[in-house]
């Protein structure tokens, strides 16, 4: 178990290093002049000399291998610099801004949670009922509604004829329910079909038999073993949307005003912040690969066969 | 067992979690309650702003907001109706007779919200500031020609210019940067390009509380030297969706959606007919023009120029497009700047005078073909449009059509805002969408742009016969001390530019407001950049 975590912890840092490296590459291949790009923020007329001063105080000027040493040393030691357009460090500016993108991405997947797992499992159970048919419907309302048009219907729904939420803002946990309703729904629909098609799966498998001929009780069967080895694909989606969400739920936080992460990186992309844009990529690649790790170690409880494959393999 | 104490475990940090979470949630919820719930403190309004309000420093610029900086800062001298410069921080000023010397004479009753007394001494340290920092304020005419700022008495300040430069009050009075910070909100330094101690000022308005991406609150400045606002209260909530705004005002959790381009014109006249509300729109901000380059062989013809400009019907594409909230343009300025009231005959929409400048000018339509051509080369050019602006790319999708019914082939160019810019510095366009910069800037920004290269104004005149002539009359205008004088420079400027026909007149665009009938009084600023909270009455 040690040794695994260990490993993968390890494996995670030429990951963050290839991140850096993908970031670096492709800010340097856009178009985009940092020295150009700062004077246009700080509102400053250009002229050749102010420019030539400016290569030469970002680096401009190294060879790019030296850039990229640069770079990482800088990013290692959570240096992202400072945003051209606030003059502020950028890793400031995010830290503030991450506590409501956290509060909304967590609200919005134990919405998820709490709604699909049930639905999911009692749509397996008892397939082709009301409950299976109601989930169908209800996946298929999720994969095709776009995001900011149910933004908007809610809205216009609860708060504004209804009354009953407020229309945009944070402060009270009414202002949770309807941004975490608009994103929970997209993952409500994948979570429940998943959860449904991997315990009708497990249904079929022996041991569920072998239960039922000892006379093990049905519900400890289905909740204590095949509920808990199905859910293991769920698990793998959460992470990655986790991920997804911590990174900015940009459309979300646009039309409920929600003063997160996203918003503040669409408005750097606009301003052409180089610095901020640097700083989101590399953080947004380090909570990837953290929540996927942290799905990987949960996994390893739910269903102790994966870290003994991981051994006997090892 | 184990494996059950596992799951308890599991479950065990999820319900920690949630509780976390919920706790982090109601722990805000105290804290923000003052900026956030629906204020319904009598004689407060409410209304949106769609970006943060920023540092408050008033020597920057983006991220901080015009409309919260002209809340806290004042200026020597104000903008107001019909471009008239009137006393504000300075109750009276002299000019010496070669217009280089100002004298301002400051009101002695000013306290600054950090109890200290306006003075000429920090008059000079604010101006000094910012000319410390000139690179980032060229933009503006009458920085690049301070040569000096002196205090004289305590209540004495002057200003000596190394040329004579008539604007230099009109400058005066923008927003930013020459607007004063109190002595407690230097930073020790005194180099406010990297930020204030704290938002010290002058004006009417005091920001009580403030929350960066969510809301801001300013009071009514208890100690205000002029005329006390008849509001107490102003929260702005920040939004940054368009359409968001007009549900939360629709539900009346805003008061007031105002601002220039912050609602769809759509969503304007949706609200505009219900009749449950006040809408109305300003006078002329600024005009909505085509810049036609001039250093295109193509477009270097006046005829081609006149002909596009006759071939197609301004009213009804205006009317279409804007739905009535920009008004057709005539003129290349509104005449409610100063010096803009000229006579100038209109070019009307005309089909036909249209095809004949066409032919006059060698342009002709091959047998069989529905592109003109000359030597055999079609007449082929392109209209570059942000992309992102809906109005700029109906406009362009309706000249292309009416322009290929004289024969012209217009290709349009949907690019990024920032490519759009670069390529108008850069000249490297054949049309392309302008706007002039409104009051109080104008006129006097926009015939200095008309003869300084780096903007693409300039660029796109170059190649006028009489362009050398041009620019010398631009800068004696700029110049004059005699207002009879600077009167007749601006009619043979304007009039010249008017019959080049470089820049397009298209439309007059508006600022826009919508409000709750509670408010009983409202009238916009007559500074575009200024906010209007001082004149705003609501019913108690």
């Amino acid at each position: 178990m040690i040794s695994y975590l260990t490993k993968r912890l390890l494996a995670v840092i030429p990951i963050i290093l290839f991140a850096i490296f993908l970031m670096f590459a492709l800010i340097r291949l856009s178009p985009v002049d940092p020295a150009e790009a700062y004077l246009a923020a700080a509102h400053i007329h250009p002229t050749e000399e102010i420019l030539a001063e400016k290569r030469q105080e970002f680096g401009l000027n190294e060879s790019l291998i030296m850039q990229y040493v640069q770079t990482v040393k800088q990013i290692v030691q959570l240096d992202f610099g400072n945003s051209y357009v606030t003059n502020t460090p950028v890793w400031q500016e995010v830290v503030t801004r991450m506590p409501a993108t956290i509060q909304l991405a967590v609200s919005s997947i134990l919405l998820a949670v709490i709604v699909s797992v049930p639905l999911g499992f009692l749509s397996a159970v008892y397939k082709n009922s009301v409950i299976d048919h109601f989930s169908r419907f209800l996946a298929y309302l999720g994969a095709s509604i776009p995001q900011f048009w149910l933004g908007y219907i809610l809205i216009f729904v609860f708060a504004v004829q209804l009354d009953l939420f407020p229309v945009e803002g944070r402060g009270s946990w009414q202002h949770f329910v309807l941004p975490s309703i608009t994103l929970s729904l997209a993952l409500i629909a994948i979570y429940t079909r998943l959860l449904r098609a991997s315990v009708l799966e497990e249904l079929e498998k022996v041991y569920v038999t072998y239960g039922r001929t000892r006379g093990i009780k049905e519900k400890t069967i289905m909740v204590k073993h095949v509920l808990r080895i199905a859910i293991s694909p769920m698990l793998t989606g959460l992470g990655m949307n986790l991920g997804k969400l911590l990174t900015g739920t940009i459309i979300v936080e646009q039309v409920f005003s929600w003063p997160g992460f996203g918003r503040f990186f669409i408005e750097a992309i606009l301003n052409r912040d180089i610095p901020v844009i640097q700083g989101y990529v590399v953080l947004a690649a380090c909570l990837f690969i953290v929540c996927n790790l942290i799905v990987d170690v949960l996994q390893l409880y739910m269903d102790p066969r994966i870290s003994w494959k991981g051994r006997t393999e090892s | 067992m184990q494996l059950l104490n596992r799951r308890q475990m599991l479950f065990t940090v999820l319900i920690i979690f949630t509780f976390t979470l919920l706790a982090g949630c109601s722990s805000e919820d105290a804290s923000s309650e003052s900026g956030d719930s629906t204020d319904k403190t009598p004689n407060s309004i409410t209304l949106s702003w769609p970006r943060d309000i920023g540092s408050m420093n008033p020597h920057v610029y983006n991220p901080s907001q015009l409309l919260t900086q002209s809340m806290i800062y004042e200026p020597l001298v104000s903008y107001e109706e019909g471009g008239e410069i009137k006393p504000h921080l300075a109750e009276s000023w002299d000019v010496s007779e070669d217009g280089l010397e100002y004298t301002f004479k400051l009101r002695e009753d000013v306290t600054f919200t950090d109890g200290s007394s306006l003075n000429a001494d920090i008059i000079k340290k604010n101006f000094d500031a910012v000319l410390e920092n000139k690179s980032s304020h060229t933009w503006l005419g009458v920085i690049n020609v301070i040569e000096k700022t002196e205090a004289v008495d305590d209540s004495t300040f002057k200003m000596v210019l190394s040329e004579p430069y008539y604007p230099a009050l009109q400058d005066l009075a923008v927003v930013r940067p020459v607007r004063f910070l109190g002595e407690s909100g230097f930073p020790e330094d005194g180099d406010t390009s990297q930020g204030i101690t704290e938002p010290v000022g002058t004006g009417p308005w005091v920001l009580e509380d403030y929350k960066a991406d969510e809301y801001a609150v300013f009071t009514r400045n208890p100690d205000y030297w002029g005329e006390a606002p008849e509001l107490e209260k102003v929260t702005i909530k920040i939004i940054p969706d368009a359409e968001t705004r007009v549900l939360a005002f629709e539900k009346g959790e805003l008061d007031m959606i105002y601002g220039e381009g912050v609602i769809s014109m759509d969503s304007f006249n949706h609200l505009k007919e219900s009749g449950e509300y006040e809408t109305d729109l300003s006078e002329p901000l600024a005009t909505r023009s085509l810049l036609l380059n001039s250093t295109n062989e193509k477009l270097s013809d006046l005829n081609v120029r006149l002909a596009l400009q006759h071939a197609f019907n301004k009213e009804a594409m205006v009317e279409g497009i804007t739905l009535g909230l920009e008004e057709k343009a005539d003129k290349i300025l509104s005449t409610n700047f100063p010096y803009t009231d000229v006579d100038i005959d209109p070019i009307e929409y005309d089909m036909e005078k249209a095809v004949s400048y066409l032919e006059e000018a060698g342009w002709s339509l091959p047998d069989g073909k529905t592109i003109r051509e000359k030597d055999g080369e079609p007449l082929e050019l392109e209209l570059m449009y942000d992309k992102t602006d809906p109005i700029q790319k109906s406009m362009a999708e309706t000249l292309q059509a009416e322009w290929t019914a004289i024969g012209v082939q217009l290709n349009i160019a949907g690019v990024e805002l920032t490519d759009q810019i670069e390529r108008r510095k850069a000249g490297d366009f054949d049309i392309d969408f302008w706007y002039n910069y409104g009051a109080p800037y104008d006129p006097h920004s926009f015939i200095n742009v008309v003869a300084e290269k780096g903007w693409g104004v300039a660029e796109a005149h170059s190649n006028l016969p009489m362009k050398a002539e041009l620019d010398a009359q631009i800068e004696e205008a700029l110049a004059s001390q005699d207002e009879e004088e600077r009167q007749e420079l601006y009619n043979g400027i304007l009039n010249t530019l008017q019959d080049q026909s470089v820049i397009v007149p298209v439309s007059y665009m508006k600022k826009t407001v919508v409000y709750q009938d509670s408010i009983e009084e409202f009238s916009f600023p007559a500074n575009r950049d200024e906010h209007p909270f001082n004149e705003i009455k609501v019913s108690q």
